[in-house]
């Protein structure tokens, strides 16, 4: 098996930092997997993405240009990558900062005001990028929450482990978020 | 920033696995100059020297940052510096200096898209400068390509081992893809024998004659003794360290070349060729100086075609014709810059030569 993700949005919402912890959570999972940053001209503001592959045998290629499970955090990231979604897929949508709008009928979509919901429920939209993981393992199975958890203690920076119970909670906060109204 | 622990998998950059490497191969002094996409490099050398209390220098300029690396290898350190394609080119003149006067400079280059100032994408477009050189005279780097974020720890190990072994510049070829991406990776600790270097390193001449390295013979005759020793050199290194992988060649009718990340999409597309009932297998030098030649030409002898996959115009396919010697013909599949040709694309092209 092997699964494509990319994770989208704007330079400063933490897509790299996403893909990070998904990644290693794959690593804890003693899955292949690699972790390939957008790089370049890029800027505070500007787009972001990320991708990580996942597979039990060796990755068949770190680039692609189609991924099973797209997380956008911004309209510009979803205009973007509906088209990358492979068929029978799924994208997550960031309905706080993007139209809820269905143009393809042959994958799924998922939305969720991630934004708002970090700033009410968690009193930060810093933790948006965290919160869509969460919404991840529900949506994909792939992953668990433990799981995340754990990789989340390796990406957070020792100094910075008072954050923690945060992450969880938004990890949780995601997880929870009832989605059979979506998935129907 | 990551710790230079051993024994324990971690998800890391390639620019940050060389440089974890290059501190755990005992690595002193490192000197450079920031470029992308290998500026990871001297992020973490510029921290994590000064916490070991070596040596790190950020130097004004690639040319500095070359010359200092020599400097501290004449005084028998292992020292090294880190660039990319078109800060590289700058450094030609050191490393045919280096070569000459016999240095194990370990150089690590990370290539990006050429040429000129070219971009910042990930590219191969510096395997003839890296196997060629741009440096005047007769003259050879050891080169290692890795193809995994493992095989950068792997072969900056190796890189240092070698060039202190052999006394020759070594250059381990990376690109922005190995240097941009994470994967999971163990560095484990220095496997190699330390070298011994007290004959001829500058370390002061107290109590002994005094050592002089320099790469300048006046007289006709002396240049042409050091050239054959030096060559001689060069045909223990192509003995002892010639090193390649190949996968499914037993059985093969066409064998896919590559080196370096692209490795890992020839890989694939061979299996979808297999699927489709091709007998395809692959085929990757590690040392692309010394290159895997006799090999090759072995191969040449029962394969129906050898294609070349790069991601440039075509470089190392020349070192594969001159490998199979008109045996077989020898294609290419490329994509001049950025991201390796897709397994498919290429599983498609090889089922159009086949």
């Amino acid at each position: 098996m092997e699964k494509d993700f990319i994770i989208a949005g704007f330079g400063g919402q933490g897509v790299l930092l996403a893909g990070e912890v998904l990644a290693n959570g794959f690593m804890i999972d003693d899955k292949m997997v690699t972790w390939y940053p957008s790089y370049g001209a890029e800027m505070r503001g500007g787009t972001v993405n990320c991708s990580v592959v996942m597979a039990d045998e060796d990755v068949s290629a770190v680039q692609k240009s189609q991924a099973d499970y797209i997380i956008v955090l911004n309209q510009a990231s979803f205009d973007k990558y509906t088209s990358w979604v492979r068929k029978g897929g799924t994208i997550i949508v960031n309905s706080s900062l993007a139209n809820i709008k269905k143009v393809r009928d042959d994958i799924n979509y998922v939305f969720v005001p991630i934004t708002q919901m970090a700033q009410e429920k968690l009193g930060n939209i810093k933790m948006s990028n965290v919160l869509a993981l969460g919404i991840l393992s529900k949506v994909s199975k792939l992953i668990t929450l433990s799981t995340l958890e754990k990789a989340l203690k390796n990406v957070i920076h020792p100094h910075r482990m008072n954050l923690m119970p945060k992450n969880i909670e938004a990890l949780k906060l995601g997880y929870e978020y009832d989605l059979l109204p979506i998935l129907g | 920033m990551v710790e230079c622990l051993t024994g324990k998998k971690i998800l890391i950059k390639g620019n940050y696995a060389i440089a974890n490497a290059a501190v755990l191969a005992g690595c002193q002094c490192y000197f450079g100059y920031p470029i992308t996409p290998q500026s990871e490099i001297g992020e973490f050398m510029s921290g994590k020297m000064q916490e070991l209390g070596r040596s790190y220098v950020s130097a004004e300029s690639e040319l500095a940052a070359i010359n200092m690396t020599i400097g501290a290898c004449a005084t028998g350190a292992k020292a090294m510096s880190s660039s990319s394609s078109c800060a590289i080119a700058l450094m030609q003149e050191a490393l045919s200096y280096a070569a000459s006067d016999e240095l194990p400079v370990v150089l690590v280059s990370v290539m990006r898209g050429g040429p000129g100032l070219g971009n910042i994408y990930s590219s191969q477009g510096d395997y003839f400068q890296t196997t060629k050189g741009g440096g005047n005279g007769d003259y050879k780097l050891i080169a290692l390509a890795p193809s995994t974020v493992q095989e950068c720890v792997d072969l900056t190990y190796k890189a240092f081992y070698l060039a202190h072994k052999y006394k020759n510049p070594t250059v381990l070829l990376a690109d922005g893809l190995l240097g941009q991406m994470m994967a999971p990776v163990e560095f484990k600790p220095y496997p190699y024998p330390e070298i011994d270097n007290s004959e001829w390193a500058l370390t002061g001449a107290k109590g002994r004659n005094s050592r002089i390295i320099r790469s300048y013979a006046p007289l006709a005759d002396e240049q042409c003794v050091f050239l054959e020793k030096l060559f001689n050199k060069y045909k223990q290194i192509e003995e002892n360290e010639t090193e390649w992988e190949e996968i499914g060649t037993e059985d093969a009718d066409i064998v896919l070349v590559s080196f370096g990340s692209t490795f890992r999409n020839i890989k694939t597309a061979a299996k979808i060729c297999r699927q489709k009932g091709l007998k395809v297998g692959v085929f990757r030098p590690i040392t692309l100086y010394p290159f895997p030649h006799k090999r090759l030409n072995e191969l040449a002898d029962r394969v129906k075609k050898i294609i070349s996959v790069e991601v440039n115009m075509g470089q190392m396919i020349n070192d594969i014709k001159l490998s199979v010697d008109g045996k077989v013909p020898v294609e290419l599949i490329h994509k001049p810059v950025g991201a390796p040709p897709a397994p498919e694309d290429i599983a498609a092209q090889v089922e159009e030569l086949a």
